[in-house]
């Protein structure tokens, strides 16, 4: 069932009793988490936390904790699954889910003991009525009852009674296989999408804004969990900018909160600032040149991979009158003449070839002399820590190293991620020039396919599903701005790359057709599901996103 | 140069950080110690000289070995001082035995001093009853665990157990976590 008041219905709740966090690895649910975390410390309630990376982990980890804990909280996992068929719980367990996964599964939302979901109701889901959905038994039961009490009447009236009794019995069974196969449509209809709702992060931020707890550091969590979001695509452009505005008024309201002539704050202390920033991955902690042939937008529009990409970039350098040297240096070493009014310079440039949306609104933050970061780089550093393939450490090491890189006080882990980040971003840019100009990309009939050979540079990067989302989009995008077929430029994408090399296993994963006013929803989920039956291959679909196997 | 050797014991010292005792430098302090000999010596035989046959040019060498030896001596005595401050700050946390790597590092004298610690600290911990260990109070009943390796089930003051997975995180009373942090299974996160 849904929660209408977060307050009284979750936090009153678990404040007094012990609480078992499930925490999903994305960096959304990371987020959320350290918004709770931060708030189970205010009020002293004891909590152990519990990295979770796909559905037989969650499995395990609910199995390994069942006996001590009653109460669990479920971060970005859990919602689109029958939970209660899934994990078997008692009676007395209560599972409380702050998922962004949709669409949510129709036994979670109406039971009303169990599960309790922490998801505003109007967050576009529409959700079967129950009546479509379930079907009280005790009509049946009646008339059948009736039939075999009719013995001891006498035979006359019998006859005329059970000649109604067949009809009415037809009827009966007639609306009965009319409602199945309604209800078989209607749930077909709600459940084969696959989308994304609001942040966890923000979520969890109004809990902590409810009881007045809130700090400018959960406001920021908050912030990095929505940009997670739009980074990874999960979301539309309307409602990012929607949510942007929500937050937006939060930032308002703690800037305002004590800086005035006398106390100004010391410059150590953390500043959140709305910016209208470029669409740049890491600029300002790389080279200007370096973030523009590595972000997926500038990319694309300049077509990077070939030569008259390559000379159309320097062409832009020149109009807005960049020196190439400058360029190519670091960020922060570049010329404060160049830097002051570089924003809307490039913006103007940008609407000269083609790339309306250069700018886009965020958040950045900063605090001390040195330390200034947008919401977007500590999305790129934190997801890059969390799948960081280069150690053979386990996901709940990576887990641990990303959650840290989230505070404040462990800078040089952030600046470790953003370093990872780099170079995954130059591994994502090196992998689609090749698959561009190798012409790796077939066209299978109703998609488009791609197969990440073994002994591809960088491969192990990909083995990870954030990280092959990333690729796939990218790649969809490129290949979409460089073919001239017409009817490829609608076809969804699907992706495979090798996941584990010993065991032979891949990663496969899905994405919807590209388009500007694309809602994001994605059908493979149910598309896989049928395709393993009808294959009769093993396969293991662990992921909480559904696309991915 | 004279006076090096003592400065080098000091260096010595210094290079360790506060808490930790390094060997004490037998050789050392008894180079420092023939040295003040010689130099005494030597002063003796010029001031012999200075007063017997007037000769008032060697009165700076004098001088100049006169500071000499008094910088030796304040060397030493710094040495030595600083030890003691050190072996009494480790009597307080390690409690009653010492481990032997420190025990090793000490010399004869020290030993004997550390047992005179030991029996005064048993007088003041009686009058005053209190545990040396936690003089400042903590600032909160709960501290921010994360457990390094598998441990297994840890019951805590109301019954309930808890289990230690690797990687896990929990927040728990810190009484009851002290133990564990100090043998190294839980790690405590300071955000």
């Amino acid at each position: 069932m849904f929660i209408t008041d977060i307050r009284k219905e979750f936090y009153d709740v678990v404040v007094n009793q012990r609480v078992a966090l499930l925490v999903s690895l994305d960096i959304d649910a990371l987020c959320a988490c350290k918004i709770l975390q931060a708030l189970f410390h205010c009020d002293q309630v004891q909590y152990t936390l519990v990295p979770v990376t796909g559905w037989q982990d969650l499995g395990t980890a609910f199995l390994e904790h069942k006996e001590q804990f009653r109460y669990f909280v479920l971060i970005n996992c859990g919602a689109n699954v029958d939970l209660l068929e899934t994990l078997q719980p008692e009676e007395d367990s209560i599972f409380f889910i702050c998922d962004t996964h949709r669409p949510v599964d129709v036994v979670n939302v109406y039971n009303d003991t169990q599960v309790k979901l922490m998801i505003k109701q109007d967050d576009d889901l529409g959700v079967p009525s129950y009546d479509d959905i379930f079907r009280d038994e005790e009509e049946e039961s009646g008339d059948s009852g009736n039939e075999s009490d009719g013995d001891p009447e006498p035979s006359g009236k019998r006859r005329r009674y059970e000649e109604g009794a067949v009809e009415r019995r037809i009827e009966r069974q007639r609306a009965k296989r009319e409602w199945e196969a309604r209800r078989r449509e209607i749930l077909f209809d709600y459940e084969q999408y696959e989308y994304h709702g609001t942040s966890a992060a923000m979520m969890i931020f109004e809990l902590a804004w409810v009881l007045t707890k809130d700090t400018k550091d959960m406001l920021w969590w908050a912030v990095i969990g929505l940009t997670d979001q739009w980074v990874h695509d999960k979301i539309t452009h309307m409602k990012y900018v929607t949510d942007i505005a929500t937050l937006q008024r939060h930032v308002s309201r703690h800037n305002h909160r004590n800086e005035d002539e006398e106390n100004s704050l010391s410059i150590d202390c953390m500043r959140i600032s709305f910016e209208y920033d470029l669409r740049l991955a890491l600029y300002q902690h790389w080279s200007l040149y370096e973030s523009i042939c590595n972000s997926s937008y500038s990319s694309c529009h300049f077509k990077l991979w070939s030569m008259h990409g390559q000379k159309k970039l320097q062409e832009f350098l020149a109009d807005m009158g960049l020196p190439l040297k400058q360029v190519k240096q670091k960020f922060n070493s570049m010329d404060m003449s160049i830097k002051e009014n570089l924003r809307e310079v490039i913006e103007e440039s940008s609407n000269k070839y083609g790339m309306k949306d250069i700018r886009i609104q965020t958040f950045g933050v900063h605090f001390g002399f040195n330390n200034r970061f947008l919401a977007s780089d500590v999305v790129h550093a934190a997801a890059a820590l969390l799948e960081n393939t280069e150690k053979d450490e386990s996901p709940g090491d990576n887990f641990i190293k990303a959650l840290d890189c989230l505070s404040r006080s462990n800078l040089e882990r952030l600046h470790g991620g953003i370093a990872l980040a780099k170079k995954k971003l130059m591994a994502i840019q090196q992998t689609v020039a090749s698959c561009i100009c190798t012409n790796l990309i077939l066209s299978q009939g109703p998609f488009l396919y791609c197969y990440l050979l073994e002994g591809t540079p960088d491969v192990k990067l990909f083995s990870k599903p954030m990280a092959l989302t990333l690729l796939c989009k990218y790649l969809l995008k490129a290949f979409v701005c460089s073919t001239r077929n017409k009817r490829c430029k609608l076809l969804p994408l699907i992706m495979a790359a090798p996941m584990d090399v010993e065991k032979g296993t891949v990663l496969v994963l899905g994405i919807p057709p590209e388009s500007d006013t694309s809602d994001k929803k994605n059908f493979f989920g149910r598309a896989f599901e049928k395709a393993a039956e009808s294959t009769s291959s093993r396969t293991l679909h662990d992921h909480f996103d559904t696309s991915s196997k | 140069m004279f006076c090096e050797k003592a400065i080098e014991l000091i260096r010595e010292l210094h290079r360790m950080s506060d808490g930790q005792l390094p060997a004490f430098n037998e050789d050392g302090i008894r180079q420092v110690l023939e040295e003040m000999k010689a130099l005494y010596e030597q002063n003796q035989s010029d001031v012999n000289e200075a007063k017997s046959e007037g000769k008032s040019e060697l009165i700076p060498t004098i001088k100049f070995r006169h500071c000499c030896l008094l910088r030796n001596q304040r060397c030493i005595a710094a040495y030595l001082y600083d030890r003691l401050l050190r072996i009494r700050a480790l009597r307080w946390e390690y409690g009653s035995v010492l481990p032997t790597n420190i025990r090793f590092h000490m010399c004869a004298e020290e030993l004997q001093m550390t047992f005179f610690f030991f029996l005064s600290s048993i007088v003041g911990m009686r009058k005053t009853r209190h545990n040396h260990r936690t003089l400042k109070p903590p600032k909160s009943l709960y501290i921010e665990v994360r457990c390094l390796k598998d441990y297994g089930e840890f019951e805590i003051d109301d019954g309930t157990i808890i289990l230690l997975k690797k990687n896990s995180q929990h927040f728990l009373p810190r009484w009851k976590c002290e133990q564990l942090i100090r043998q190294g299974v839980l790690e405590h996160i300071v955000s």
